[in-house]
């Protein structure tokens, strides 16, 4: 089998809310469908498993130039990724991620958010960024920023009860996302304010 | 001495397990059914030894309660069952490793809602583990999951909205409500780790109390 | 919640990746039992439980059953299937990291083995290595949630 296929170049990682993919440029061969294999390496396998390399079944010969392999880094250790062109029978040397992968280089994005007032009740709808994720809700009577209260929430699958308000008070909240497994969180959303009943509601 | 094991095996032999209350199941063999006889046993993991559960010897039922036999929930298990018809049997069949702590399944807690004329009050009970009998001391599903929490979901009727609380402890107030309003609330139990959490219970609805001054 | 769980051993704090962990190990646990045929001897189980660890042990006895996995099983867990592969490779990354916080702890020496601590490991190291080393590493492999319900 001759290696007369050039690597694929220009790999690099997109990694945005703990979901991670990686890329690279497309190797062109006249007339034929070139198709590309992704494999991973943890540190575990650099340090105890002879180098080994694992195989991603989803990115085998694949004719796309992006793999999720969000699900194969699952720890928060130094990954190596490497991926190879095939077409017919030819393939190409690998073509390695220059320098390792970290999950914990992940870029975090403030969580999009909605803050309801439901007559005397705050209430929140998070989005839904993945199983990784929980939320730091900070909310306050507006003007008394000093006296912010905090809360945690777990789940954001639904609209989340923070706490009661005064009549006829404006509340304000922002949110963070926090990720446990690499303990990091993300900057915090645009501050929003509603009004509690017993005024008139004002969405600012 | 074991009889000709030439009889089909039973098929899908596995445990069921709610609460804590581990019964084995499985089906009867291929194409058979009635006259079918089947006996049990089973083993602890990591020790010598297969015990017969004499209350299933010979039984034509296709499960067999083993919660006794396997309550302490710090034991992994194995179990075993093996069919007889008209002199002839199969071979024994087991259920895949048994761990009664990670494979249970919890039930929804119970819900009790009281109402004044602006509040709710909730109050959540865990299931308890499963017992031997009644009179025996009660364990909550709680002193199993220590870090077992509650999400409660509080529906106003008239409004349709939907609220959700996530609590550690089994008491919920929710004040500031509307007076003369049907609410429903219903629970779910959340085992963080090992992650379990129970289906919603059946929602209990209650009304605020009318405004005396209205 | 993909959740962290911070381990408290008197003064020393390991973080862990449980939930990550044990849903990596539910997805494998079936397939990997199933290659187990030996019902009669557990790994970490034999003669005594962990659960008859005492409370003050508990940190060193995970620090170094997690170099046991580390260092003696999950490199004798390759399978021929790519799946199980990539699960353990995530458990044994994970298990990993984990070690490394808890080298934090022996350094604070907060760490430290006593006797009796030290004969349940030589107890789990004699079992494991009275067997053939696939087979031992795979039963060790599949008692992974033994090892789990017991830190929990």
């Amino acid at each position: 089998e001759d290696a007369l296929l050039p690597a694929p170049q220009n790999i690099s990682i997109l990694s945005t809310n703990m979901k991670h993919f990686l890329t690279w440029s497309p190797v062109m061969v006249q007339g034929e469908t070139v198709r590309y294999s992704v494999e991973f390496q943890g540190e575990y396998e650099r340090e105890y498993a002879n180098e080994s390399w694992i195989p991603i079944c989803e990115c085998s010969l694949m004719a796309a130039t992006e793999c999720n392999i969000t699900e194969d880094i699952s720890a928060t250790v130094a990954y190596n990724l490497r991926v190879r062109a095939n077409a017919g029978t030819r393939r190409s040397e690998w073509g390695t991620l220059k320098g390792f992968f970290n999950r914990v280089t992940t870029s975090l994005t403030p969580p999009l958010m909605k803050v309801i007032a439901d007559g005397y009740h705050l209430l929140v709808e998070l989005e839904d960024m993945g199983p990784a994720f929980q939320f730091c809700v900070l909310y306050w009577k507006k003007g008394q920023e000093s006296r912010m209260q905090q809360k945690v929430v777990k789940e954001a699958s639904s609209v989340v009860h923070l706490d009661t308000m005064e009549a006829g008070l404006d509340y304000c909240v922002k949110a963070q996302a926090y990720v446990e497994a690499i303990n990091r969180s993300s900057s915090f959303s645009q501050t929003k304010c509603v009004r509690a009943q017993g005024g008139t509601s004002v969405w600012l | 001495g074991e009889l000709y094991c030439s009889l089909p095996n039973p098929r899908n032999v596995h445990f069921e397990s709610v609460n804590m209350k581990n019964v084995l199941h499985w089906s009867a063999p291929e194409g058979m059914g009635d006259g079918v006889l089947y006996k049990v046993k089973y083993s602890v993991y990591g020790v010598g030894k297969w015990i017969r559960k004499p209350e299933c010897r010979n039984t034509n039922r296709t499960w067999c309660d083993l919660s006794s036999e396997t309550s302490d929930y710090e034991e992994q298990y194995y179990a075993s069952v093996k069919a007889f018809l008209n002199g002839r049997c199969s071979d024994w069949v087991e259920t895949a490793r048994f761990n009664p702590l990670t494979d249970t399944k919890i039930d929804p807690p119970m819900v009790s809602v009281s109402s004044t004329e602006k509040s709710i009050a909730i109050i959540l009970t865990a299931p308890e583990k499963w017992k031997r009998s009644p009179e025996r001391e009660s364990v909550s599903l709680l002193q199993v999951y220590p870090g077992l929490q509650y999400n409660v979901s509080v529906l106003n009727k008239k409004t349709k909205k939907r609220w959700f609380f996530s609590i550690n402890n089994n008491t919920l107030l929710v004040p500031w409500l509307e007076p003369g309003t049907a609410y429903c609330v219903s629970a779910q139990i959340h085992v963080p780790t090992p992650l379990l959490h129970s289906g919603f219970s059946k929602e209990y609805c209650i009304s605020t109390l009318k405004d005396k001054t209205a | 919640t993909v959740g962290n769980k911070i381990f408290h051993f008197g003064p020393c704090r390991v973080s862990m990746s449980m939930t990550e962990i044990r849903s990596g190990f539910n997805t494998i646990k079936a397939n990997i039992q199933a290659r187990d045929p030996i019902r009669t001897l557990s790994i970490l189980s034999y003669p005594h439980s962990l659960h008859k660890v005492k409370s003050s042990d508990r940190c060193c006895v995970s620090h170094q059953l997690f170099n046991f996995y580390v260092d003696k099983v999950f490199r004798h867990c390759r399978t021929e299937d790519p799946y199980i592969n990539r699960k353990i490779s995530s458990i044994a990354n994970s298990f990993l990291s984990i070690r490394r916080n808890f080298q934090q702890c022996q350094e604070q020496k907060n760490c430290v083995c006593d006797q009796e601590s030290l004969e349940k490991l030589k107890q789990v190291l004699e079992n494991y290595e009275g067997l053939n080393v696939t087979a031992a590493a795979m039963k060790a492999l599949g008692e992974l949630d033994i090892l789990l319900d017991w830190m929990e």
